[in-house]
């Protein structure tokens, strides 16, 4: 199945993490819709591990990962909007 | 990917200097509860010298210390009192109470009755744990599932939407600390609806599950939230009720 593409457009966000905020609770990981998050192998200055951005390009600046952590430690802005070209199910 | 920068985070100008990091635990829903809430008052453009947010004790107390918004932290017992007694001598401000099971339900439910009586505009946020953590992880009156290790809990939790619903509530709702997006749509409609709103918060609390005997953390516990709980908009109050082997009822459920 394709998209209709004409003139459909999907926002393109982009991730700021402040790692020596997170507490390493995972939420961000686990609930983000797209996959663009995981937690990486190193520790912060409390000994926690953060999160990283795995999938740069996937994310769409739906905002669940800003509202979802307790500590105030990542958030997305939106970069620009890319047309979608072809979607197959 | 932004670096040991302070106050970059875009909703960091209502927060207080060198608040962050907080005194919670890991993962622990009041830290969502209170994101969500500031996120609301930024997205309805509320006028932030005519908001009060009142608080009392425990974890939850700590939320006025946080906010650099209108915020009295009061003694035990008396966060609804002070937030009654601040919105009938101004009434053109909005007041908002953080309370936990003790400050609502254990021993300062006489407060709650009588504002529900009065008829005042508040709007209750009420984040419940089923625990209290300072006091030793005792049970409280909304505890309902039996644990064994340190007291155990032979009976029903308390039913809050109803009592909220017969005390004179005009806006009874329940969330998920999940469910953010639903629960700002509640904030931002009882932030309007003149009358007594509550909203009660069910919170994944890191210590609730060191206590019940299993190994698990936070995530555990969203994960429990996310398999456990149906949505049912105007679910009479009665049908309530949190038991053990029962799906969690959420929703909207008195709106006037």
């Amino acid at each position: 199945m394709k998209f209709f593409n004409n003139g459909m457009k999907t926002p393109c966000g982009e991730i700021h993490i402040v790692k020596d905020r997170c507490k390493g609770c995972g939420f961000c990981v686990t609930y983000c819709p797209m996959d663009v998050l995981e937690l990486s192998d190193e520790f912060n200055t409390k000994g926690y591990h953060f999160p990283e951005v795995k999938n740069p390009e996937n994310c769409i600046n739906c905002g669940l990962c800003e509202m979802l952590c307790p500590d105030f430690a990542i958030w997305s802005t939106l970069k620009e909007e890319k047309e979608v070209i072809e979607v197959l199910t | 990917m932004i670096e040991n920068i302070e106050g970059t985070h875009p909703i960091d100008s209502l927060l207080r200097e060198g608040s962050i990091p907080f005194v919670w635990c890991p993962g622990c829903g009041i830290g969502t509860v209170v994101n969500t809430f500031v996120e609301t008052l930024e997205k309805v453009k509320i006028d932030l010298g005519k908001v009060c947010v009142s608080s009392g004790i425990g974890c939850t107390g700590k939320v006025a210390d946080y906010l650099k918004i209108n915020c009295c932290n009061e003694s035990h017992d008396n966060a609804i009192k002070c937030a009654v007694k601040f919105k009938l001598e101004n009434p053109e401000t909005k007041v908002v109470v953080f309370l936990n099971d003790a400050d609502f339900i254990a021993s300062g439910a006489d407060d709650f009755i009588e504002a529900g009586k009065k008829g005042v505009e508040l709007l209750v946020i009420y984040i419940n744990n089923f625990i209290y953590i300072i006091s030793e992880c005792k049970v409280t009156p909304t505890t309902p599932f039996v644990r064994t290790l340190d007291d155990e809990n032979l009976e029903l939790p308390f039913n809050i939407p109803h009592l909220a619903k017969l005390c004179g509530a005009r806006y009874v709702a329940r969330w998920t600390t999940l469910h953010v997006r639903r629960l700002m749509y509640s904030i931002t409609d009882a932030l309007e609806n003149p009358g007594l709103a509550v909203i009660e918060v069910i919170s994944p609390c890191l210590m609730y599950y060191a206590t019940d005997g299993k190994i698990g953390e936070t995530i555990d516990r969203m994960r429990f939230f996310h398999n456990n709980t149906v949505i049912k908009h105007g679910e009479p109050t009665e049908n309530l009720d949190i038991r053990l082997q029962d799906k969690i009822i959420m929703g909207r459920f008195v709106d006037k």
